[in-house]
Formats: structure tokens, sequence, C-alpha cells
């Protein structure tokens, strides 16, 4: 790709880091509220299992590190600005876009890359603060083969989080109703990713059944990776299993895309 | 060359009507009624590079939405469509880097941000050189008055000064072909003037195609010599602006100063009066029967001056679009 070609995401990502300082505040209490969110699970797991005892499988040192894991994790994949899609085109935003030489999912893209980063530092100060100060027992994955797939993992779970929110927001070219679907999105994909707590502490055949879905990939996957918890078999399906749900997603999206165009009607004039 | 071709376009959209109130929202919810409106039915004309046409209608006769069939954000739903020898819709961007499409109420800029940052990033959008780029900025900031608000916050910018930031931001990779749609709505008059000059002179140092739609005559007399004239969907008119007020105008207008008070009863019959204050007389009378009248009344009544003339574009173009009379 020319460099000229990148050039202009750039910008996009710039204008969005420049953006998201705007509003200091609001960046200080998002943040504020992730790490309450993430201290009382920590503290919760901290109390179930003991020390030196292993509970559904995880030890006390295994589980904080998923905790942990996870709020890093999420904060790069789950931060994203894509569901402003659906209103953009509820509200004909989109026309502006249109009207350039543009590709409107490289944009959005490079906006999510604007505010990941800024998520990240966020994130990573937080969590060494909190290392800092809690010295809880975590697990440093001294394999960087474990490393090394977890990022990957985490790079194809960025994409997928996209891709399912851009098509929610596609929603927009045939209802004004982008919010209903999103909420229920939210939910679904909080628990079903194992934000809330490792999968694999569930009965055996949800947890199969979890696995054909999307979404233990999006957190659930890369975390059990960084831990080094899985067989190769079971690196070999997860990997899988994430690249067809991305085929599968993006031609959707390709498709709905063209056909929402010829729906489109440049609203609010 | 011709720069615009339509042919037969049409467009119609699907649209859902909602009763108002809580009632409605969940009636609405049940059974929702679709009634396909036709913003645009068969029209065709072509546009000569360099020309710049004025697009006359009232709200709601399809301008914007024949211009948004021209810039390639509406799927026609039948017809075709040329622009720059492109199909709009597919949108090439080629075809992109050549035309803008500037509407007084939309905006691109970036709410938050200095409309300094939204330039710089059109500028590496439309891969547009530091030299031209620094150029474009310092002429239009000037000509427009903004230049100390280039790194104010959009938000914090005024209605008039936000246009001319939307004008700036749309010209930044001067556009061979511009559609218009009320460039002139929120600015002040001493502005409204400037940006005509600056239009005109758009069009002539760069031959641009130009497209323009107003609900100001005065945007469009100014400007233009070719209008279309469009309602309900249909082209109505199409041709020189004299043209217009040629077949459009079924009268004149006669003002009168008059030497001595009348009684305006002796004009009746003669022609309508549209005021009288002693001494002025403004009369409309038949422009078939004009001589004849004429005569009449120079001998009935006493003038000290009498002035004949067409009526205003405003008005003719009021009447082509309040009476049903008129069909090509």
């Amino acid at each position: 790709m020319k460099w000229a070609a990148v050039k202009p995401y750039l910008q996009v990502a710039k204008n969005t880091w420049n953006n998201a300082l705007t509003y200091r505040i609001n960046v200080l209490l998002w943040r504020f509220r992730m790490v309450l969110q993430l201290l009382a699970t920590y503290f919760l797991w901290l109390a179930v299992i003991p020390a030196n005892k292993t509970v559904l499988g995880y030890s006390q040192s295994a589980m904080l590190t998923y905790v942990l894991a996870s709020a890093v994790i999420s904060a790069i994949v789950f931060s994203s600005l894509v569901g402003a899609v659906g209103e953009e085109i509820n509200k004909g935003d989109l026309s502006n876009y249109l009207l350039k030489p543009v590709n409107y999912f490289a944009y959005w893209l490079a906006r999510d890359a604007g505010d990941k980063a800024m998520n990240i530092c966020f994130a990573v100060v937080e969590i060494t603060l909190i290392i800092l100060i809690l010295r809880p027992p975590v697990f440093l994955q001294a394999n960087l083969l474990y490393v090394f797939l977890s990022i990957v993992s985490v790079v194809m779970a960025i994409l997928l989080y996209f891709l399912m929110n851009f098509l929610l927001g596609l929603i927009g070219f045939w209802s004004s109703e982008v919010w209903a679907p999103r909420f229920i999105f939210f939910t679904i994909y909080a628990f079903f990713s194992g934000g809330i707590f490792p999968l694999d502490i569930l009965p055996k055949p949800f947890f199969i059944f979890f696995q054909i879905l999307p979404f233990p990939y999006l957190l659930y996957f890369p975390i059990k990776l960084y831990l080094g918890q899985l067989s190769i078999l079971e690196i070999i399906l997860g990997f899988l299993a994430s690249g067809i749900w991305l085929f599968l997603l993006f031609k959707f999206l390709q498709w709905g895309w063209q056909k929402g165009l010829k729906q489109y009607t440049a609203q609010g004039r | 060359m011709k720069a615009i071709s339509v042919s037969h376009l049409s467009k119609s959209y699907s649209v859902y009507k909602k009763e108002p109130g809580i009632l409605g929202t969940f009636k609405s919810l049940v059974s929702r009624k679709y009634e396909t409106v036709e913003a645009v039915k068969d029209i065709s004309f072509e546009i000569e590079e360099g020309e710049l046409i004025g697009f006359i209608g009232p709200n709601g006769a399809g301008k914007t939405t024949t211009l948004k069939c021209l810039s390639g954000l509406l799927y026609p739903t039948s017809g075709e469509v040329k622009v720059l020898g492109y199909t709009p819709f597919e949108r090439k961007t080629k075809f992109l880097n050549n035309i803008s499409l500037i509407m007084g109420q939309k905006n691109q800029l970036w709410w938050d941000l200095p409309a300094m940052d939204s330039f710089l990033l059109n500028k590496e959008m439309y891969q547009i050189s530091e030299k031209q780029f620094n150029e474009v900025i310092e002429e239009l900031s000037k000509l427009l008055e903004v230049k100390d608000f280039l790194l104010t916050p959009v938000k914090k910018l005024s209605l008039g000064q936000r246009m001319k930031m939307e004008l700036i931001a749309a010209l930044i990779h001067n556009p061979k072909v511009l559609f218009l749609d009320e460039p002139t709505i929120g600015l002040d008059v001493v502005m409204q003037k400037n940006l005509r000059d600056f239009i005109r002179e758009y069009n002539r140092k760069y031959k641009a195609t130009i497209i323009l739609t107003s609900h100001y005559m005065g945007d469009v007399e100014e400007l233009c010599k070719r209008v279309i004239v469009i309602n309900h969907g249909k082209i109505l008119f199409d041709g020189l602006l004299s043209n217009l007020v040629k077949k459009f105008a079924s009268y004149k207008r006669v003002s009168i100063v008059l030497e001595d008070a009348i009684n305006p009863r002796i004009l009746e019959g003669v022609g309508e009066i549209e005021k009288y204050f002693f001494p002025e007389l403004i009369l409309q009378i038949k422009k078939e029967e004009a001589n004849k009248i004429l005569s009449k009344i120079i001998k009935e009544v006493p003038i000290a001056d009498i002035r004949i003339e067409d009526p205003d574009v405003e008005d003719i173009i009021r009447d082509v679009f309040t009476s049903e009379k008129i069909k090509i």
C-alpha cells in the first residue's frame, strides 16, 4: 500500500485521539468505572479461591491473572466507536463520507485505532498501579509462543468485534431503531465472551455450544492462550473458528453494505 | 463536452407514516403504513462544461433529491445519470475527486475540533499538496473573513462562521463540478454578496460546472443565465432566465406617479391595482392588451410619471408554482 493512501487514516486516528481529549473528565470517569468493575471481580475471586487451593480448575493465581488480563484485553477489544454507524446512517451523516474518496470501513478502523490507543494507555497505567499496590500473585507467561499466539488472537478479536458492531450499525439503512439490538448485543457479549467469568467453569455441554459462537474468541480465547491452558487441538480449533467467523461476517457485511446503499435516502434535509 | 447528462431519472422513496403521540407509536409497531413518495419523476437535462445553472423550485420539489442522485448518494430508481462521464453511484475515486456537494444545512466538520483539523483530514483524503492546500486555505479564509477562527473549535463558532468553514472544507480539493444546495442560507447580506461574487469567480477561473439551488431568487438572478424550474418532481421549464420571464410573465407592471388623486373605480376592468397610495399607483395589466390599456390610462388619468416593466422574477416563479395551469 502506498504511503499517501494510508495518510488520511492516520489523520483520522489523530483527530479521534484529540477529540477524546476534549472530553477529559468523560474519559477519566469512564476509566474510573472500569477500575471499580475490575476491583469488584478481583476481590470476589480473591475471597472465593483460597491461596493454595484450586476451585473449578483454577488456582487463585490463574483466576486473578484471568481477571486482570480480561481487563486489559477488554480495553483493547471492546473500546470501539463503531456503535455510531447506525446513527450516522439514520441522520444522513454518512453522506459526508460517501462524497469523498475514502473507504468508510477503513475510516472506522482508523477511528477505533485512535480510540483504542487512548484506552490502552489508561488500562496499562491502571493495571500497573493495581499490581504495584495489591501485589496479586500474577502469572507471567514465560513461553513466548503462547504470548505471540495470544497477541494474534487479540488482533482477530478486534476485527471480529469490529465486524459484529458494524453489522449492527447497518440496521440503520432499514430502520431508525438501531439502539435496541445493540443493547441486547452488549448484554450477550459481556457474558458469552467470558468477561464475567471463564467460560470453562460452565457445564461441559454449554461450554461446547458456546465455542461455536463467535463471542468466546473476543476475550476468553486470547486469555486462555496467554495462560497456556489450551491443548494444541483446542488452539487449532479456536483459530479455525475465529477465522471462519471473520470470513463469514466480512462477507455478510459487504453484502449488507451494498444492499443498504441502494436503500440509503441521505436523510436529514 | 457535456459535463452532466440526466435522462429519464426517477427516484422514489418508501416512507412510513406515524401518527403523533404514544398511541401512534404503538400503532406503528403493530402495523406500519408505507407510502411511496416519488420525489423525482422522469426528468432529463444536459449541462455543458463550465455552465452555471440555477435550479429552482419550492420546498419538496425534488431539487435536493436530484442533486443527491448527481453526486452519487442515491441510487436512482430508474433512468441514467452521467457526471464527467462517470456513473455517480459507482463512486469512483476519480469522480469523487472532482465533485463537491455543499448543503447549507449539513456539516462535515468535526464538532469538537478546530476547523483546521477537518481541513487537514480532507487534505490527506484528496491527496492535496502542501502548497495547494496552503494557497486555498489562505485565499478562502481571507475572502470569507474567517482567518482568525481557523483554530477555534467548531462548536464555538457562530452559524455564519460555521457555514463558511463548511464551504472551505468542500472546496479544498478544487472540484470541477459543484452542487450547491442553498449555499447562502444563514449568511448576512454582505456575506451573501461576497459568496455570490466568489461563486461567479470560481466558475470563471476554473471553468467549473455549477448547479445552484436557492430560495433567494437574488442568488439565481445574479449568477445564472440558464435556469431549470422543477415542481412536484417534474421539470416545468429549462432555458434562459430571460425566456422564463417572457414565457411566464402574463402581465406588465405599470408604476404611475399621479398629479391628482383619482377615484380608483375608473380603473375597474383595466387591470389589477397592486398598490394605490397617492401619489403612487401600481397597476398590473394583461400583457396581450398592454398597448390598448396603456393608451386608455394615459387619456383618463393625470400622470406625472409612468414606468412600464416586467414583474419581478420572484413573482413570476411564485405564479408558476401556485397556478397549475402551466404544463409543458
